[in-house]
């Protein structure tokens, strides 16, 4: 890890601790202060210049928190408008594929849809639907505010944001597992002395990790160039762990994970909901499914290794 | 929490050029190959690939001139073992020799056992064996009864291994055995080279359930070896087994067994199958990127000279879930009419991967045994 990159994470951590528990309308202005919404954008535009892990280091930690604020959304969609070469709206802003399914669309001053040719910049009208599995995600209406051509997409870059928030989350419902069955006492001892118990929360570790490899993996192909199959992977993959890590974090916790009072459905629930948000497994199997038909079982291996080797 | 620390895979050099080597040294050597025994290509020996490997400089890569090596980078090492596995080449010959019985006599042999042993290794010529699992002794390694009693001439040896792969090729085998009597558990032991052609020294086939033979036990009775057959420290034997473990569980070949059958599914179903199984192959392709960032990973920190204990016993875990359900995935969302019992390439390499595929998570440690050093790894136990 970069010594930079230890600084940014000790002040996203400063920053975060003193954001919990905060209403939106309260943190925000707070959130701006600290510049983080520019963590993306170049230094010499005036921004922080951070690189993707960066991005995916500041984000896990976010999902490591039960912020309910559209930190990555604002990041992104910040850098894009940046990119495209239009003015960026103060305040919360959001990514979205389209409007039908907006993150915190009910709070955002600016909502970025971008197709990899387009990039269009919303101001929502009024907010029709609103759903919340862990944060909100609203359908809303939008004028559009501005628009420019860019090769950006945000149905990869939000999916890559899920997945580095995942990674938090999933490892932090990966600790409570630990410290709750460390402490509670059956049987005369604690469950994690249960061989059981500790099998399962092995399980639980190595969906954690595949997670954060899979993450990386994502951010240095973005750090390289393009990473439409690093990130459809990931996302996959993503998805695929919050299915069985999710499960084993509540049946270790038995009936106390279920209550609303105990904190381990504020990440599951969220993480949950990420796993359909920028795509859930079947949409993106048939993307990396796509990938590998086209390079065929004989060329597979070679597309794969291309895509990590430097060229001499 | 994290279990898993990672590692940027990095190698020196011209990193095309090496895969384009191998694949090169694997199209020369391709055709005589049959597609079943590709899969699971490392339990497969063939002499004369093995010693081609030895002629191009690819086994051995990373040891010291003087004993035959070519002192390469391990992440070199790293890259032409996974274009080995994902090309089903028949690389079990050698492949316990190349991945820890030749580092092991460099680390902890003396000088006569690294001259007699280690270039042999490198040239493809001397394959090994492990010597550990025994009748009572599985899991719970500690159990070990095989004997050596210390005589005037040597070492003689009594007793039994059981599940040794390629015993019946090894010219070697590395063993671990009790030296002093009436010790306990990991005190006690120590490991030997011992030479395949002793007197006393008796190999029988076990057919595995694939109709293989690859597997044996092998016997002792007063197999007499010589006093510098013993290597490293009289009684350390446990210690030591245990690096050569780390050794055995960290290559790329704890995820790519059943590589093949992807390959074959692929060419099999054309361009545009039908989207379950486009799905599933996208799925499969997912699950094989992720496992390979997370190997890469491992090496990487073990050329680091880093412990990859925990992350390699991750990889395993994680790896031997996917070869395993990789046939039985592929099994399931094949079309209604598909015919398991033809002669396609497909259906061939299929069959047999359902059935070597329960191997995967026995082999090398079991399931739930890598699981346990994980929960380790997390301070629970
Ligand atoms: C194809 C193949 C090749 C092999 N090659 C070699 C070789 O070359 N050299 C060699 O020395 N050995 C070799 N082995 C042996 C292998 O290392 C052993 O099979 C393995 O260590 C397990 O031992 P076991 O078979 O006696 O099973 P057991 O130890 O009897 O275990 C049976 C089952 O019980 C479980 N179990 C055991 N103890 C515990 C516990 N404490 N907690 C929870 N579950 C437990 C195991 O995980 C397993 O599922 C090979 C095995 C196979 C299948």
């Amino acid at each position: 890890m970069s010594e930079n990159r230890t600084l940014l994470l000790d002040s996203a951590a400063a920053l975060f601790d003193d954001l919990a528990g905060l209403e939106i309308a309260a943190a925000w202005p707070r959130f701006d202060a600290a510049g983080l919404a520019t963590l993306l954008v170049p230094e010499d535009a005036g921004g922080f210049g951070g690189d993707w892990g960066d991005f995916f280091a500041v984000l896990r930690l976010a999902g490591e928190n039960t912020l309910s604020l559209p930190i990555g959304e604002t990041i992104l969609a910040t850098r894009l408008l940046v990119d495209a070469g239009l003015d960026v709206p103060t305040g919360p802003l959001s990514i979205a594929t389209s409007l039908d399914a907006v993150p915190f669309g009910r709070h955002a001053a600016g909502i970025v849809v971008a197709d990899g040719t387009r990039l269009t910049l919303y101001r929502a009208a009024s907010v029709t639907a609103a759903a919340a599995s862990g944060d909100p995600l609203d359908a809303v209406t939008g004028d559009v505010m501005a628009s420019a051509p860019s090769t950006a997409c945000t149905m990869h870059l939000g999916a890559f944001l899920r997945v580095a928030q995942s990674a938090g989350a999933l490892d932090k419902a990966l600790r409570m597992a630990m410290d709750y069955t460390g402490q509670r006492m059956q049987f005369g001892k604690t469950l994690s002395q249960q061989q059981a118990v500790q099998q399962s929360l092995a399980i639980l570790a190595v969906e954690t990790a595949a997670i954060d490899v899979a993450g990386q993996g994502a951010a240095a192909a973005l750090d390289r160039g393009e990473a439409a199959f690093e990130i459809a992977a990931a996302k996959l993959r993503t998805n695929m762990a919050i299915g069985t890590g999710t499960s084993i974090a509540h049946q270790v916790h038995g009936a106390i994970g279920f209550t609303h009072e105990y904190d381990l459905h504020r990440y599951t629930r969220r993480l949950m909901g990420w796993r359909s948000e920028f795509g859930n497994d079947r949409h993106w199997a048939e993307r990396t499914g796509a990938f590998a038909l086209k390079a065929g079982g004989a060329g597979l291996w070679g597309a794969l290794t291309a895509r990590t080797d430097k060229a001499a | 929490m994290t279990v898993f620390s990672i590692h940027a895979f990095d190698p020196p050099g011209d990193v095309p050029a090496l895969r384009q080597q191998v694949r090169t040294l694997v199209a020369t050597h391709e055709g005589a190959w049959d597609p079943v025994r590709r899969t699971n290509c490392w339990a497969t020996g063939d002499r004369a690939f093995s010693r081609a490997l030895g002629e191009a400089g690819l086994l051995g890569m990373i040891w010291p001139k003087r004993y035959g090596g070519h002192e390469r980078h391990p992440l070199e090492r790293y890259v032409v073992l996974e274009e080995l596995l994902a090309a089903g080449a028949p690389v079990g010959g050698h492949w316990i020799a190349d991945r820890q019985t030749g580092p092991h006599i460099l680390k902890l042999g003396t000088e006569a056992q690294k001259e007699k042993y280690v270039p042999a290794i490198a040239r493809g010529e001397l394959w090994a064996c492990i010597g550990l699992s025994e009748p009572n002794a599985g899991s719970d390694l500690a159990s070990v009864r095989t004997q050596a009693r210390q005589t005037d001439k040597g070492w003689v040896l009594n007793g039994q291994k059981i599940w040794t792969s390629g015993a019946h090729e090894a010219g070697l085998m590395l063993a671990l055995v009790r030296t002093q009597e009436g010790s306990q558990r990991h005190a006690g032991l120590s490991q030997f080279l011992i030479d395949m052609d002793t007197p006393g020294v008796i190999v029988r086939p076990i057919i595995d359930m694939a109709g293989n033979h690859d597997f044996n036990e092998v016997f002792f009775e007063d197999a007499l070896i010589p006093h510098g057959a013993l290597i490293g420290e009289e009684g350390a034997g446990w210690k030591q087994a245990t690096a050569e473990l780390a050794l055995e569980r960290s290559g790329p070949e704890r995820y790519l067994s059943s590589y093949l059958l992807l390959v074959a599914l692929i060419d099999a179903v054309g361009e545009d199958p039908d989207p379950q199984v486009t799905a599933l192959i996208g799925r499969l392709t997912a699950e094989l990127w992720t496992l390979r960032q997370m190997s890469m990973s491992v090496a990487a920190k073990l050329a680091a000279g880093d412990d990859p204990m925990v992350e390699a016993s991750v990889v395993k875990d994680l790896g031997n879930s996917f070869e395993q359900d990789l046939p039985k995935l592929v099994q399931a969302a094949l079309p209604a009419d598909f015919n398991l019992a033809d002669g396609s390439k497909l259906a061939r390499v299929l069959r047999h991967l359902l059935i070597a595929s329960h191997s995967f998570s026995l082999r090398g440690g079991t399931r739930e045994i890598i699981r346990g050093i994980i929960a380790r790894g997390l301070g629970l136990r």
